[in-house]
């Protein structure tokens, strides 16, 4: 189970290192858009490789991120009933789930978009709109995207027995550091503070 | 025993997703796993072609060519940034002074801030937050009651959900297969007026119960001129000039334009003479402005010029959503980096909230289509509309059941899952019906706005929770102790507001014109007249699941829904390529027929 533990380990490391590159895709795909719409307006010039390219990148962000994505647990899930079992019974359904929706369905579609991605390849597929980018890339990153998904379910896996085993303590609240809104409500509640003193001095 | 399988099969799998949805798993694999499992037991039986999954990937490459869902991370991110900016606090603070003199004033404060921020950002968190650690302990401080005070707040805040640019919007846009830009035009106006009728009911309130929501007392004015006096008068002037020049730049240059448009550029110039006025007067230091009327002036201006950054480019036709939203993210940087109130960390955080829910939104989606492959496979759309089409009452009975069943789903589900799972399933039954789906759009966002309401799984409450105070604890300017806010009156102050949002729902029945202004615009070309050809698909790989097998006649469905694809192609060469792509209601009426005609 240790061995098993320090896989865990550095699959998460790997996830996390990735979803941190793959974030900084959102403000390259903002920028590149806003410019994009600026050129089109002011200079009446349109690239279609550039509108490919948002389209690109945006697909590279939720697919190389859907990994990441579930190493937070950020996938979303009705828990009115979830929410109410122990730690137990989340945990015990997480293992069924991993093992009886996530990974078929990922293995499924891994295993059947690689032919379209070594068929584009082959025929060095390009886009059909003028200008437009080649996309066996494109192609490529769904079989890796469902492969770093399952990569990740295992892990998941390995840290959902560990618990039920009584090994580690429980994955699913794991502290993640405060969410984006607690971080929001201390600092106005800092400015704020920081406002009233500055009225009273 | 397969004979009753392949009769039910349709119905076994939708208790099967109920079921399995349940049970908490994320959503987006649940739904892909049941698709997947379904379609096997599907070929199994002779039901569905073996090659049927083959199409698989192709359903994910139409979510990511998809150039509607690139708005999701656009409006997320600059909802995200604004929202740190400190434009909420600046907004709430001033606006707070200058409508806190009237009786209810606060409240009428939080409501409009509240419009103003659904109108930049979108995030409903985030409005509820900034307005539930700003306004509500002013509000207490002077005596509002919890009730009203919460319930206005979360109401408030779930306003981002329905005003342009939300995001349930875009989603219902995409899945409904009608243009982003419509979506939003439709629901510009049905937004105002629900945020209108929750300043009639704090008007009731303030007519019949006035000690709810007293004025703010005298000390509590700070915004006030050095002699003493309120300086109102100077609003008062402004506002009327201001509104003057927008009604007379209106009737004078923008007779023919529609009224969303009309809306967007009159209140522009209103704004930009009333800014003017307010330089000129500082640096000139004229003196003709009060205190107040300078400071809400300076305030207004940078959530106007965001609106209009991304609203007015889009209603124009200047730009697209997608454009609107990434121009309306880099003006939210922009700002954030002027006010210096961005850090790495903070961008860091940004992306990276970004990066996360487009992502779960996505799969939701994938996942979505996923199911839907062999949901339409099995001619389950056929028995979702049976059963609907089935309804007394036509179309009204329709939209009331559906209302229905959408209020009572929404005290589970969140409007990703009802958008994802729902729509596509009863938006095709709302077009056979002659519904028009922008309308419809319109008419399910104000109804899922609830899901935020609802007691007591509502975000809103939840987020408003979280900040609202939960322990007696001693006001820092009058000393003294003042109540917590208890997670009851939290719940009971959402219900009149949930009322509320009924009664919406019923007047955009009523009043489809609300919604239709959205027409007024494209008068000039008539789509029905206009031949567009489709671009060929790139997925050529799949093509032959898509058609039907050879030597098997059409059934008449599949051909009237021919028919309705060919009627439906928009003059827009976007959206024809967005149809080309894969709008479930476009391109699953072509999925596989049964192979074999279902043994009796």
């Amino acid at each position: 189970m240790n061995a098993l533990l320090s896989l865990s380990r550095a699959i998460d490391g790997m996830s996390e290192r990735i979803g941190r590159l793959v974030y900084w895709l959102v403000l390259a795909v903002v920028l590149i858009s806003a410019a994009n719409a600026s050129v089109r307006k002011a200079f009446n010039y349109s690239s279609n490789a550039f509108l490919e390219i948002q389209w690109y990148l945006f697909s590279v962000i939720f697919l190389l991120g859907a990994g990441y994505v579930l190493l937070h647990n950020a996938h979303v899930r009705i828990d009115i009933i979830a929410g109410r079992l122990s730690a137990r019974a989340q945990n015990w359904i997480d293992v069924f789930g991993i093992i009886f929706f996530l990974f078929p369905m990922a293995l499924v579609i891994m295993k059947l978009s690689w032919p379209l991605f070594m068929d584009s390849f082959t025929r060095n597929e390009v886009s059909t709109n003028a200008g437009g980018l080649i996309i066996w890339p494109a192609r490529l990153l769904v079989p890796i995207g469902f492969l770093l998904l399952i990569v990740q379910g295992v892990s998941e896996l390995i840290k959902r027995i560990a618990f039920l085993k009584g090994l580690i303590p429980n994955p699913l609240d794991k502290a993640h550091g405060k969410t984006a809104e607690e971080e929001l409500a201390e600092e106005i509640a800092l400015q704020r503070a920081r406002d009233e003193q500055g009225s009273r001095t | 025993m397969s004979a009753w399988l392949i009769a039910n099969i349709a119905p076994l799998m939708f208790i099967t997703l109920v079921i399995t949805l349940l049970i908490g798993f994320p959503v987006a694999f649940s739904l892909a796993a049941v698709g997947i499992f379904w379609a096997i037991v599907g070929i199994e039986l002779n039901l569905l072609q073996p090659t049927l999954l083959q199409a698989l990937p192709d359903r994910v490459w139409g979510v990511m060519s998809n150039d509607t869902l690139l708005c999701v991370p656009f409006f997320t991110f600059m909802g995200l940034i604004l929202e740190r900016s400190g434009m909420a606090e600046d907004l709430l603070d001033t606006i707070g002074q200058l409508f806190g003199p009237l009786r209810g004033g606060l409240a009428y404060a939080v409501i409009f801030v509240g419009a103003l921020l659904a109108a930049t950002t979108g995030v409903v968190a985030a409005s509820v937050i900034s307005m539930g650690l700003i306004s509500l302990p002013i509000m207490l401080r002077y005596g509002y009651d919890r009730r009203l005070a919460s319930g206005v707040i979360a109401a408030s805040g779930t306003l981002a959900q329905i005003i342009p640019p939300s995001l349930v919007l875009i989603i219902m846009a995409d899945q409904l297969g009608k243009s982003v830009g419509d979506m939003y035009a439709g629901a510009f106006i049905p937004g105002i007026v629900l945020a209108g009728l929750y300043g009639l009911y704090v008007a009731g309130v303030t007519i019949f119960k006035p000690q709810w929501a007293p004025a703010l007392p005298l000390e509590a004015r700070s915004l006030r001129e050095p002699n003493g006096t309120s300086g109102i008068t100077s609003v008062g002037v402004l506002v009327a000039l201001a509104a003057a020049v927008s009604v007379a730049y209106a009737k004078f240059y923008l007779k023919d334009s529609p009224l969303d448009e009309t809306i967007v550029i009159s209140t522009c110039v209103g704004t930009a003479f009333a800014f003017v006025a307010a330089v000129v007067n500082k640096t000139m230091k004229l003196g003709l402005l009060s205190r107040i009327a300078e400071r809400a002036t300076f305030v207004m201006i940078p959530p106007l010029a965001l609106i209009f950054l991304v609203l007015g480019t889009i209603f124009l036709g200047v730009a697209t959503p997608t454009e609107g939203g990434a121009m309306g993210a880099t003006g939210a940087l922009i700002m954030a980096l002027a006010r210096r109130r961005i850090t790495w960390k903070l961008l860091r955080q940004a992306m990276d909230t970004t990066a996360k829910l487009s992502t779960f939104v996505v799969f939701i989606l994938i996942g979505a289509r996923v199911f839907s492959l062999t949901f339409y496979g099995v001619n389950g759309h056929v028995w979702v509309e049976h059963l609907l089409t089935s309804l007394p009452g036509g179309q009204l009975g329709f939209l009331i059941v559906v209302n229905i069943l959408i209020f009572v789903l929404a005290f589970f589900l969140d409007f990703f899952e009802l958008s994802f799972i729902i729509i596509p399933l009863i938006g095709p039954v709302a077009d056979k019906l002659g519904i028009d789906l922008i309308w419809f759009g319109v008419l399910l966002g104000v109804n899922m706005q609830t899901s935020f309401m609802h007691p007591p799984f509502g975000f809103a409450l939840f987020y408003l929770r979280s900040v609202a105070p939960a322990k007696q604890y001693l006001d820092k300017l009058t000393n003294k102790l003042t109540d917590p806010v208890t997670t009851g009156q939290i719940y009971r102050g959402a219900i009149p507001f949930v009322l509320i949002q009924i009664v919406m729902i019923g007047l955009v029945i009523t009043f489809p014109q609300m919604v239709m202004v959205y027409k007024a615009g494209d008068t000039a070309v008539d789509p029905s007249k206009i031949q567009i050809q489709l671009p060929p698909s790139e997925s050529g790989t799949s093509a032959p699941d898509f058609s039907t097998p050879p030597g098997q006649p059409q059934t008449q469905q599949q051909q009237e829904q021919q028919q309705q694809k060919e009627e439906k192609q928009d003059s827009d060469a976007a959206q024809s390529l967005e149809d080309a792509f894969g709008t479930p209601k476009d391109k699953e009426p072509a999925a596989p027929a049964p192979a074999a005609p279902p043994p009796k």
